[in-house]
């Protein structure tokens, strides 16, 4: 039995199974460096939307 | 020469103490099976970090001089135990977990060591954690210089982090006991991953003094043990104000089950959310089952939800702040990248970026969030919820694999109450409930500050009715 394959067909599975590697593989340090700065960015974000009175002091001395 | 079968190596702390004062074993015998069973053993789990065999036999040898006097100083007195690697012993190498602190030597004991040593108790050994307690955020088990932490149920697990050593040496019958520390669940989740129950005390209550900083304002060390009330006799130990110690509350721990509340009056809150969606569905049956455990002793089970706050958010930018304030000079001297986990390096370094402004957002956040949990103790006296919502992962799998967020349930229901509870100082018992995937699984119960005799009370009474603290894992020897 022959398999009809077109050139178009074969470079979309090339291109997926590239893709496919490349989400497997671990994330280079520079790649590590970026994610951990974005992750920092994502959490100051986060912090900036929880609205405080002004007289809300840290503990600068933690108790339970 | 005492007979040692298995029945020792899993026995509770007034077990060993029954058979050490009835003089059945000798404390010199009893440290020794111990210690060689830890070195044999430990090695198996990746648990072990540095032996101490020849100095506990001496030391076991003067408990045993003293024990002939008949000079008893607690149920303590001559029993084995292990401390996490993060913890200082003068003359030994405190690595904590990292491989650029290997030949690290700190010429001090460290509180905790020093008031168990007063009591009798004989350290056999240094136990593996991850590299810097998990400091920075870590992406694989394998993050520690001992390698990833084995789990005696299923060696391809995980144990849990970042007290990963003190939990598989409890578990697999290694140590009686071990100490842990808990910035934010690292005793709570190798207790749960292990099947052993592990305290994680109020913020301030057991002095830090010689053990590594990773957050001045989060972190505890607490116990992991065979059962709640083992727990209550090593905190009972280590307790106490330290004027070493800029975090100690100055307060003392009293274990006294005799002025224990009934249960029936005990009011346990819980989220439905928690059990019946967030947990996966492979513990769900273990869950629904400790759940009715606590129903049937005659507490008051009441719904509630943990106020919506970023918590993770919080605890991670916290960590982070105070994490590279304290190694900074690590990640200066660029030895930072000895570490064996590359996200932690990159989290390392990224934190030294944290602005001012967002730490103090934080703590600002956090008060307001001390406040808010303070007020949900007002309708109930503890809350339940599981440890971790599902047994250990393999050692393969990365840690930070976020969930779908389509498929997370809408509810919060108790689910961050480890960040939570570690944000606002909380202290909290993981207690083992059953199995899922044959691997062990727990339930938490976390009470307001200073409240662990109501928490151990109610650990009693879990344990009494249940027998999940009673399993061993297949170790053989």
């Amino acid at each position: 039995m022959q398999i009809k394959i077109t050139r178009r067909k074969l470079a979309a599975i090339a291109v997926g199974t590239a893709a496919a590697q490349a989400a497997q593989e671990p994330a280079q340090p520079e790649n590590l460096n970026e994610l951990a700065r974005e992750q920092l960015r994502k959490n100051a974000e986060t912090l900036a939307k929880v609205d405080l009175p002004m007289s809300t002091e840290p503990a600068f001395q933690f108790k339970a | 020469m005492a007979d040692f079968n298995d029945d020792i190596f899993f026995a509770t702390i007034p077990e060993l103490n029954a058979k050490l004062k009835n003089k059945e074993v000798s404390a010199v015998e009893l440290v020794r099976a111990f210690a060689q069973r830890l070195e044999r053993l430990g090695p198996r789990y990746n648990a072990l970090a540095l032996p101490l065999t020849n100095i506990a036999i001496r030391r076991a040898k003067d408990v045993d001089k003293e024990m002939k006097r008949e000079r008893y100083r607690g149920a303590l007195q001559g029993i084995p135990f292990g401390a996490k690697d993060l913890l200082s012993f003068p003359g030994q190498p405190t690595t904590w977990g990292a491989r650029p602190y290997a030949a690290q030597v700190i010429h001090q004991t460290a509180t905790v060591l020093q008031r168990l040593d007063k009591t009798g108790a004989v350290l056999i050994g240094k136990l593996a954690m991850v590299e810097l307690a998990g400091g920075g955020g870590y992406r694989f088990p394998a993050a520690s210089m001992f390698g990833p932490g084995l789990n005696p149920w299923d060696r391809t697990c995980w144990s849990g982090g970042s007290s990963s050593g003190s939990g598989s040496a409890v578990a697999a019958g290694l140590v009686p006991f071990a100490l842990g520390s808990e910035t934010s669940g690292s005793i709570l989740t190798p207790a749960a991953f292990c099947g052993v129950t592990g305290l994680r005390p109020t913020y301030g209550l057991v002095s830090r003094y010689g053990a590594m900083a990773l957050a001045w304002t989060m972190d505890k060390i607490g116990p992991m043990c065979r059962s709640a009330e083992d727990c209550a006799l090593v905190l009972e130990t280590i307790a106490g104000g330290d004027a070493q110690d800029p975090g100690s509350a100055r307060k003392g721990f009293y274990y006294t089950p005799q002025f224990y509340r009934k249960m029936k009056d005990l009011r346990v809150g819980y989220a439905p959310v928690d059990f019946a969606e967030w947990a996966q569905p492979s513990a769900r049956p273990a869950f629904e089952q400790a759940l009715s455990v606590i129903r049937e002793s005659g507490a008051r089970l009441v719904e509630i939800r943990l106020p919506d706050f970023p918590y993770s958010v919080l605890v991670s930018t916290i960590i982070s702040s105070e994490g590279s304030a304290i190694f900074e000079p690590l990640i200066a001297s660029g030895k930072v990248d000895e570490l064996a986990d590359a996200k932690q390096i990159a989290g390392l370094k990224a934190a030294l970026e944290i602005t001012a402004k967002d730490y103090l957002k934080a703590m600002r956040i956090r008060a307001i969030v001390q406040k808010q949990i303070r007020k949900l103790f007002a309708d109930v006296d503890v809350l339940v919820t599981p440890s971790r919502f599902g047994p250990a992962p393999k050692i393969s799998e990365p840690l930070d694999r976020r969930p779908d967020e389509n498929t997370q349930p809408k509810d919060r229901g108790l689910s961050a109450l480890i960040p939570a509870g570690n944000l606002a100082g909380l202290p909290a018992l993981s207690l083992p409930c059953g199995f899922a995937d044959n691997l062990p699984v727990a339930i938490q119960v976390v009470g307001p500050a200073f409240s662990e005799n109501t928490l151990i009370a109610l650990g009693k009474e879990f344990q009494a009715r249940t027998d999940w603290h009673r399993k061993r894992p297949p170790v053989s020897t």
